[in-house]
């Protein structure tokens, strides 16, 4: 492969936004134009990909061949390189193509609403893009960054009607969800590739794959951590228990969004990345403890949950749970070893069958729903009304109950049969999955009756007069009650789905053909795969079970058990998360920030004595008495000490404010000869300098603020005397302890080396000056002091800035009198 | 806030001219003694401030007929302007220039560090902020 | 030297807290003001004790001549770093100070009170 392939790849995955976009710039009625560029997008990706697939096969997954690397951000180990493997290229294959099909979908959903259009298919392609990258990328950050472009575009597309604060609120659920998978994806990702070697270690899914277990050291923790946080990112993006409520959220959106989005692609994302992960992180225990709960309960509870709704498009979104869950089941399961080889098999047919029947039923539940309505109980023979829709949907709902004749039922018992062969490893716990398995299918099977007992208008449908109560609040009712076009476009609505939902019923009928198409993508199939017929000669535990589900499907379907609509409690989730961030960090804030001075004063203290404490019984060398020179050896510094400590002293005994301001210069004056005597002349300058000046400052202020007397209860003197010496006495021995510590000065050392002239260190290159503390200042310290320089400027302005200015420049003539006045005086 | 007290009037004339010039010597020699920019810029700052006490704020306007701000701004504009020269010249931000160079009618050689226009930006900005907030604060009194 | 400046710390600290946590804006205004004399002479502390009974006073051991090198020994002078430290942190304390009282002024403008109970009070209400 030559370099020109990834750009090939490259512009396989940008062409729907590229397209998308392009349509941006058409007149606002030019439809048909719009509709047609924007199908350009998929279909160019898809015959790309197709011929790439083609010209250069299906890489093998031991030997995975990524295309050649195009730079883009090598230090942070993201490049341009993309890898078309089984998984890859099917995903990629069915996103394209699916997009396709909703791009003609849309046209007829949306009808001649042109801004809908104008907005919608830029969008949509933008979505496309971004999985298309996820599936294709070679780089493992680079899908990442794939990953939350989906999230955005998903949030974008959740919260398309834009006036509606529910849609949006569900859009912010599904965005924060999933985002926050993404960022647990990422921290696996970067600890996988530091765990693996960092600079040199795996980056890339190709390195990953061939490097197999080889590289990977499965008992590392840290393997085992970016795994489980990988694993965290992919169960958000597939809806997996407890996080699954974004996804009947999620519905929202309008429903080609739903059919692509929300069914077959983007959900998958998280099946896709577990397909990818497969083969490095099976060899892990964590591996199937983890995932295979984690899907049976997402299985068994969007069955159950499912069955209970009357909105069309949150029954589908409720069996589009369960199905991802009963997918990363089978990924779990995959890792348990049957007769010495893998337990997974045709894994790639699981997940477009899961595709090729629900995107139908989306697509058929809104096209219902524009034209009678989306609530089952509407909908008592609505085959009259619109029978080609009605039969596609029959024929979808079929697969999704698994009936023989479609490959949903060969992918049934494919699931199954993993069960089954899973006994070898974890013993008497098959049968428990067996059972979720089985109220799975019975759940489904009941829908489909239901679903075709309703929609035929027999006896045993859904009737309107049941509970009506729980309407359902997250109809995308915007496009419900338009006008309607009565074009061809509206008549054909039921096309795509019926051209998705034929695909089953090739794998059912002709499993031959089937596995032409879809053997050479699979990396886990090492036979054909049977023909139901086959299944019936040769009964099995698993045939059984799943006949038995059919008939104790059939009876729950038509009995009146179970036809109310329920709310999900796991609905509570996020709002309660919102709420707990929102208002209970709120009100912990308000806890927390009194607003009075003197309780920050005392927290931070105690915080600050709390470590002194630790720190000294830690350490019990700073209990020890330094060995210092005597403290009488030099009588000035004595003398100066009793001043400074006589006016502190004096400071809260005095009242008088005169008195209180001048024990403060006298405070300051006595530091600077403590500089003096410190041979810091530039030191005590300054400090001169600066206490002449505070003086002024506080005999002006002291002025303009009125005389008032402390006031505080005798306690309050006392404790606050208390954690006064308690302070005090912990910071002296601190400074005591420090300054004897006996370190060498180095870093002083360095400075006054080169303060003038330079050595080899620095080039020969000194600071030209003799005054060691100036050149510190300007020169090896200069970014500093520029900064407080800076915050000097900022202190200035907003004193300028406080008090308004209410006097204007005084004129000239006032100048002069003033100058005449003084002159007199 | 004004103190008229003839002696404080009088021996401020003759203080200001030399506490001024001795501010400028603390800046322009800061690099080899004691002194330097923040050194001569209280010490400036000071200087005005009395001046303003013994004479009133109209003489320290006639004095420095520009709103302290103006110094800031020029201040902080010089220092990091020196800053950036040496990135200019492909060199590291802040790298000071040192050489020596000959005034006509000397045949003393005049050392100087470029760091010295730093200072002298340091020196304005201390002088505007110390002038400034007592200007400030003055005038709240009057 | 060290003793003393140590005890000096732990008294200006001792007192600026007294002062910091009663009820009175201008006393906590002084509080910070002593504060800042506080950490700056904890600061001084760590250059070392200056050369015995000869404090060079300001023709001092920091500025030197040319002939520094590795033949004079550091332990000759004092540690000019902590001196760098002190000398930006007092002119920074001074514009901190500035602001301080300027609030002061307004606060006590605006509400009428220094009082830091009663500030409190009226904020709450405020809210």
């Amino acid at each position: 492969m030559t370099t020109s392939e990834t750009i090939w790849l490259l512009l396989c995955i940008l062409a729907p936004a590229a397209l998308g976009c392009a349509t941006l710039w058409l007149p606002k009625r030019a439809i048909a134009a719009r509709t047609l560029i924007a199908l350009l997008g998929p279909v160019a990706s898809f015959v790309i990909l197709a011929q790439h697939l083609a010209a250069h096969g299906v890489s093998a997954p031991e030997a995975p061949a990524a295309t050649p690397v195009i730079e883009w951000i090598p230090v942070l180990h993201l490049n341009l390189s993309f890898l078309a493997d089984g998984l890859g290229g099917f995903f990629g294959l069915l996103v394209s193509g699916i997009g396709a099909l909703i791009v003609l979908y849309a046209r007829g959903y949306f009808g001649r609403d042109e801004a809908a259009l104008f907005r919608f298919f830029p969008t949509l392609g933008f979505f496309t893009t971004a999985m298309m990258g996820i599936v294709l990328a070679d780089y493992m950050l680079l899908t990442v960054l794939f990953w939350e472009l989906t999230s955005i575009s998903s949030f974008l597309l959740i919260g398309w009607d834009r006036d509606d604060r529910h849609a949006v609120k569900l859009a912010m659920q599904a965005f924060f969800t999933t985002g926050l998978g993404g960022m647990f994806l990422m921290g696996g990702v970067l600890m996988f590739g530091y765990a693996t070697g960092g600079d040199g270690g795996l980056w890339r899914w190709s390195e990953v794959l061939s490097a197999g277990a080889g590289r990977i050291d499965v008992s590392d923790p840290l393997i085992v951590w970016s795994f489980i946080l990988m694993l965290f990112g992919a169960a958000t993006k597939s809806a997996q228990w407890p996080f699954h409520y974004w996804l009947p959220g999620a519905m929202a959106a309008p429903t080609p969004v739903s059919a692509f989005l929300h069914s077959a692609t983007m959900v998958k994302a998280g099946v896709f990345l577990t397909g990818r992960m497969f083969p490095v992180f099976a060899a892990l225990e964590w591996w199937s403890d983890l995932i295979i709960p984690l899907g049976a309960i997402t299985m068994v509870a969007g069955a159950t949950i499912a069955l209970n709704q009357h909105d069309l498009k949150r029954i589908f979104a409720y069996t589009t749970v369960s199905q991802l869950g009963l997918l990363m089941c089978m990924y779990g399961l995959g890792s348990l070893e049957y007769h010495g080889h893998a337990n997974i098999e045709w894994d790639i047919t699981q997940i477009a069958n899961h595709a090729f029947y629900k995107a139908p039923l989306f697509i058929i539940a809104g096209a219902l729903g524009h034209y009678i309505s989306r609530d089952i109980t509407q909908l008592g023979g609505a085959i009259r009304k619109r029978p080609a829709m009605v039969i596609t949907m029959l024929l979808a709902g079929y697969a999704l109950a698994a009936g023989p004749g479609t490959i949903s039922f060969q992918a049934k018992e494919f699931f199954l049969y993993a069960i089954y062969h899973a006994q070898e490893s974890i013993g008497p716990w098959w049968m428990l999955l067996m059972a979720m398995a089985a109220v799975t299918a019975v759940c489904n099977v009941a829908i489909f009756v239901r679903l075709l007992t309703t929609l035929m208008g027999w006896p045993g449908g859904m009737k309107p007069a049941a509970a009506h109560g729980a309407h359902d609040e997250h109809d995308d009712h915007a496009h419900g009650h338009g006008e309607h076009e009565h074009g061809p476009w509206a008549h054909l609505i039921w096309i795509p789905g019926l051209a998705l939902v034929l695909l089953q019923y090739v794998g059912g009928l002709a499993p031959g053909l089937w596995g032409q198409w879809f053997a050479p993508l699979e990396s886990h199939a090492a036979e054909a795969i049977p023909t139901a017929l086959h299944a019936f000669m040769h009964p099995t535990l698993p045939l059984y079970v799943s006949l038995a589900c059919m008939a104790i499907g059939a009876a729950v379907g038509l009995s009146p058990l179970m036809r109310g609509a329920i709310v999900d409690m796991h609905d509570r989730i996020y709002p309660a998360m919102y709420w707990l961030a929102v208002t209970g960090g709120g009100r912990a804030f308000r806890t927390v920030q009194t607003g009075r001075f003197r309780h920050y004063i005392i927290f931070v203290l105690l915080a600050f004595l709390g470590a002194y404490v630790a720190s000294m019984a830690l350490d019990p060398e700073m209990l020890r008495w330094p060995a210092v020179e005597s403290a009488f050896e030099f009588i000035p510094g004595v003398l100066l000490g009793v001043i400074i400590c006589a006016t502190a002293i004096l400071m809260p005994i005095v009242q008088s404010r005169v008195v209180r301001v001048i024990i403060l210069g006298s405070c300051g004056f006595s530091v600077v000869g403590m500089y003096l005597l410190y041979q810091a002349p530039d030191l005590a300058l300054t400090q001169l300098m600066f206490e002449i000046i505070s003086v002024i400052l506080f005999v002006l202020v002291l002025r303009l603020l009125p005389d008032t007397k402390e006031t505080d209860r005798a306690s309050g003197r006392w404790w606050r005397f208390t954690l006064g010496t308690l302070t005090g006495v912990a910071i002296g021995w601190l400074t005591l302890v420090a300054a004897q510590s006996g370190a060498e000065p180095k870093l002083g050392e360095w400075f006054a080396r080169h303060s003038y002239t330079g050595t080899e260190a620095t080039d020969g290159r000194g600071g030209g000056g003799r005054n060691i503390v100036n050149v510190i200042l300007v020169d090896f310290r200069g970014f500093d002091t520029l900064g407080e320089i800076t915050v000097l400027s900022i202190a200035a302005l907003g004193v300028f800035s406080l008090f308004p200015r209410r006097k204007p420049m005084p004129t000239q003539l006032e100048f002069e009198e003033q100058i005449a006045g003084g002159a007199a005086r | 806030m004004t103190i008229s007290s003839p002696v404080l009037r009088n021996s401020m004339r003759l203080i200001l001219p030399i506490t001024l010039l001795y501010a400028m010597y603390a800046m322009l020699k800061g690099h080899h003694e004691p002194g330097g920019g923040f050194i001569g810029g209280m010490i400036f700052a000071t200087a005005i401030c009395t001046y303003r006490m013994s004479h009133g704020a109209l003489a320290q306007l006639r004095l420095m007929p520009v709103h302290p701000r103006v110094l800031i701004f020029l201040g902080l504009g010089l220092a990091l302007g020196t800053s950036v020269i040496p990135l200019l010249l492909g060199e590291p931000f802040l790298r000071s220039a040192v050489g020596e160079f000959h005034l006509p009618f000397s045949s003393h050689p005049f050392h100087y560090a470029s760091a010295m226009a730093f200072d002298l930006g340091v020196m304005l900005v201390v002088v505007g902020v110390g002038v400034g907030m007592i200007t400030q604060l003055s005038e709240e009194l009057e | 030297m060290t003793i003393i400046l140590s005890i000096c710390v732990a008294v200006t600290f001792a007192v600026s807290i007294y002062l910091m946590t009663g009820r009175e804006l201008k006393s906590i205004a002084m509080g910070v003001f002593l504060l800042g004399h506080a950490a700056n002479l904890s600061i001084i502390a760590m250059s070392r004790t200056p050369v015995r009974h000869e404090p060079q006073l300001l023709k001092g051991a920091p500025i030197l001549t040319e002939a520094f090198d590795a033949a004079r020994p550091m332990s000759s002078i004092v540690d000019p770093l902590p001196q760098a430290l002190i000398l930006t942190a007092i002119v920074i304390g001074f514009a901190v100070m500035a602001f301080l009282l300027s609030l002061l002024v307004l606060t006590s403008r605006k509400a009428g009170t220094l009082n830091v109970e009663q500030l409190a009070a009226e904020a709450m209400q405020g809210a």
